[in-house]
């Protein structure tokens, strides 16, 4: 019996076969244009990707407030600190992560090997995680030591490469202002530096409450409660509605009326933001048009090859319609060849796509992103492309009288 | 007798217009009785080829009717006219117009494709009419791999595998030297021995001589329609 579909795809595969040199070159053309269009799509959108990676960071979704001390208004208003219930209330707001706050100064710090200029932060449970620091060796200060003011300390790790070279920091003793603290904890190096260029693993933390009653309480700074505090949002998205909720806090808190000026400023990272955002939009627009290029070339090189054998091509129709083809069996053939050949080529094209794009992915570390979309765009920018280029000229050719398609010499 | 098997009433083709308008075929009128061998001569440019597309519906006169088995073509659509072509003429060209790439029995076949409703036995009916014209033994010859002459039979052979009511002729010797000419000629006429009504263009005297009816064509007119008793 015989299948039609079959008898057709058999056809058209026996046609493509039977003009190697024509199918390969146009199998190349669209296996590069897919390849092409298959990679710049995949490294663009993993860049895109990584961007949002980083606009998702702690230090991206960090806001942090600080009394104002600066300007005209210090001038006619004493500086005030914040209270530990602003912190409280602030630490129950929705889409807060986390938010700490503490005092902190810089002291010359004193072990046995040798003395270390290092910032010294009062802090509360919540302060590891709003700064994504995490512990490399020993305990965190918990709500224990907090209550019972103990004289204990985590040390950071370039803190505790000075101080203590060579040696494993936990268990050992620093002398801070004469004051002996116990190490209980080391934290994992963070690496880099902050945004202020400050080096970010060197500091010493100690309970906020020890800190207040023992260490900060003959400082200049004696009398404030939480000197800063820093929240940290679930997502970039709750960002502004935050900011909107501290301000109201900070204003019933302090008792301002809606016409004065706030004696506390919100810093946020919205300049980043702003920059992430710029360069997410560039990088979008420079893979579009990476696409969009590799696109037109390919497709071009596909239609120069199939529009060079249109002459052929139309004889042969000529031929077919003088044998007794109907016009739906000419369209028929072409529709199918033009198909299969960009079906088979699509094919090839992603596989290759895909282990290029991992090739480059490794040696660049780049990230990749592999999408529907993206598979569907460049397959089916090939299939418009193979059919357009395969399929207009034989249905052109298909409107004429046999004798005119058979002059076409 | 029974009816004519083609009526040609006024059969017009005019090509282009104005200045550059030209009738290459003006007002011709004939019939075609079933069996017949009919040569179409007539100087180069006299509108043999333009009146041998016509009866093969490979093109549509400007003006006048063309009826075959009964049908007037002008009153058939696209798609009626392509079974037309598959079914009632077998077109043989001057040039061959064979596909390069294909086997000969591939070729002889093509025409069985477009069948509606299709033979079951496509390959045994080529290869019967390959061996018809004697080429059994080279079936799976592309056309490169055969002579000119050969290549006119496999030509011949797809003409006929549908079983056409008319063979058309277009020059078909016009590409071949006199031996093998005469090969081709043999066979059409034991083809229209066998029944198979034949038209053929020719410019040699001598393929006209053999045929029983000559048609001269000047200047896209008919000048002599000359019915010979062959059996004298
Ligand atoms: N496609 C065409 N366009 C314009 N003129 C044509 C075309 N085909 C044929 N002719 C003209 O029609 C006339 C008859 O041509 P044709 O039928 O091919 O003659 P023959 O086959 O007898 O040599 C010639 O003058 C030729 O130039
Ligand atoms: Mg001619």
């Amino acid at each position: 019996m015989r299948i039609p579909g079959v008898a057709i795809i058999t056809s058209a595969l026996g046609s493509l076969i039977e003009r190697p040199f024509r199918t390969a070159l146009t199998m190349l053309g669209i296996i590069f244009g897919v390849i092409a269009v298959f990679v710049s799509l995949s490294l663009g959108e993993g860049g895109k990707e990584r961007i949002r990676e980083n606009l998702d960071s702690v230090s991206a979704r960090t806001i942090s407030i600080s009394p104002n001390w600066t300007g005209r208004s210090s001038r006619q208003r004493p500086w005030r600190p914040f209270t530990e219930n602003d912190l409280l209330e602030i630490q129950s707001l929705n889409g807060v992560y986390a938010a700490t706050g503490g005092l902190d100064s810089t002291y010359t710090v004193v072990s046995e090997a040798s003395d270390w200029s290092t910032n010294v932060r009062g802090i509360d449970t919540s302060y590891l995680k709003a700064q994504e620091l995490v512990m490399d060796r020993g305990i965190p200060i918990s709500d224990f030591e907090i209550q019972a003011k103990s004289a204990v300390a985590v040390i950071g790790s370039s803190a505790a490469r000075s101080l203590f070279p060579n040696q494993d920091p936990v268990g050992q003793r620093v002398k801070i202002e004469n004051i002996p603290f116990r190490i209980i904890g080391l934290t994992k190096e963070k690496g880099g530096e902050s945004w202020r260029g400050r080096d970010e693993d060197n500091f010493i933390l100690i309970p906020r409450t020890t800190g207040r009653a023992r260490l900060f309480g003959d400082h200049r700074l004696a009398r404030q409660q939480v000197r800063s505090i820093t929240i940290v949002g679930e997502n970039q998205g709750v960002l502004k509605q935050i900011e909107d909720d501290i301000d109201r806090i900070m204003r019933r808190s302090r008792g301002l009326t809606p016409d004065e000026p706030p004696d506390y400023r919100i810093f946020n990272f919205s300049a980043n933001r702003q920059a992430f955002a710029d360069t997410m939009r560039t990088v979008s627009l420079v893979i579009l048009a990476l696409g969009g290029v590799s696109l037109i070339v390919g497709g071009v090189g596909v239609m120069n090859i199939m529009l060079a054998n249109v002459t052929e091509r139309t004889r042969e129709i000529g031929l077919r319609k003088a044998l007794g083809a109907r016009r739906s069996d000419i369209l028929l053939q072409f529709l199918t060849e033009a198909i299969l050949l960009t079906v088979i080529s699509g094919i090839i094209g992603l596989i290759l796509g895909y282990f290029i794009s991992q090739t480059v992915a490794d040696m660049d570390q780049m990230k990749i992103k592999y999408s529907w979309t993206v598979i569907m765009l460049a397959f089916g920018a090939s299939f418009v492309t193979g059919i357009i280029s395969g399929f207009i000229p034989a249905f052109n050719a298909s409107r004429l009288d046999p004798v005119e398609a058979l002059r076409n010499e | 007798m029974a009816g004519p098997l083609i009526s040609v009433r006024n059969a017009t083709r005019i090509y282009g217009k104005g200045e550059a308008r030209v009738a290459a075929l003006d007002g011709v009128s004939f019939d075609i009785y079933p069996g017949e061998f009919v040569a179409i001569i007539g100087a180069s440019g006299s509108g043999k080829s333009t009146l041998m597309n016509l009866l093969g519906a490979l093109d549509k006169p400007t003006d006048g009717e063309i009826t075959i088995s009964g049908q007037a073509l002008s009153k058939r659509s696209q798609r009626q006219l392509a079974d037309f072509r598959n079914k009632i003429v077998g077109f043989v060209f001057q040039q061959f117009q064979l596909m390069p790439r294909k086997s000969a029995l591939k070729n002889v076949m093509m025409p069985l494709q477009f069948r509606r409703p299709r033979f079951s036995d496509e390959k045994e009916r080529a290869t019967q009419r390959l061996n018809d014209v004697g080429l059994g033994d080279r079936m799976d010859h592309k056309p490169t791999q055969l002579s000119g002459g050969q290549q006119q039979r496999v030509a011949i052979a797809r003409a006929l595998v549908g079983e056409p009511e008319i063979l058309l002729a277009d020059e078909p010797t016009g590409a071949l030297d006199s031996k093998t000419s005469e090969d081709i000629m043999a066979l059409l006429h034991q083809l229209n021995d066998n029944g198979q009504t034949v038209i053929i263009i020719t410019h040699d005297p001598e393929v006209a001589d053999a045929a029983k009816r000559v048609i001269t064509l000047r200047d896209g007119k008919i000048i002599s329609d000359q019915t010979r008793d062959m059996a004298a």
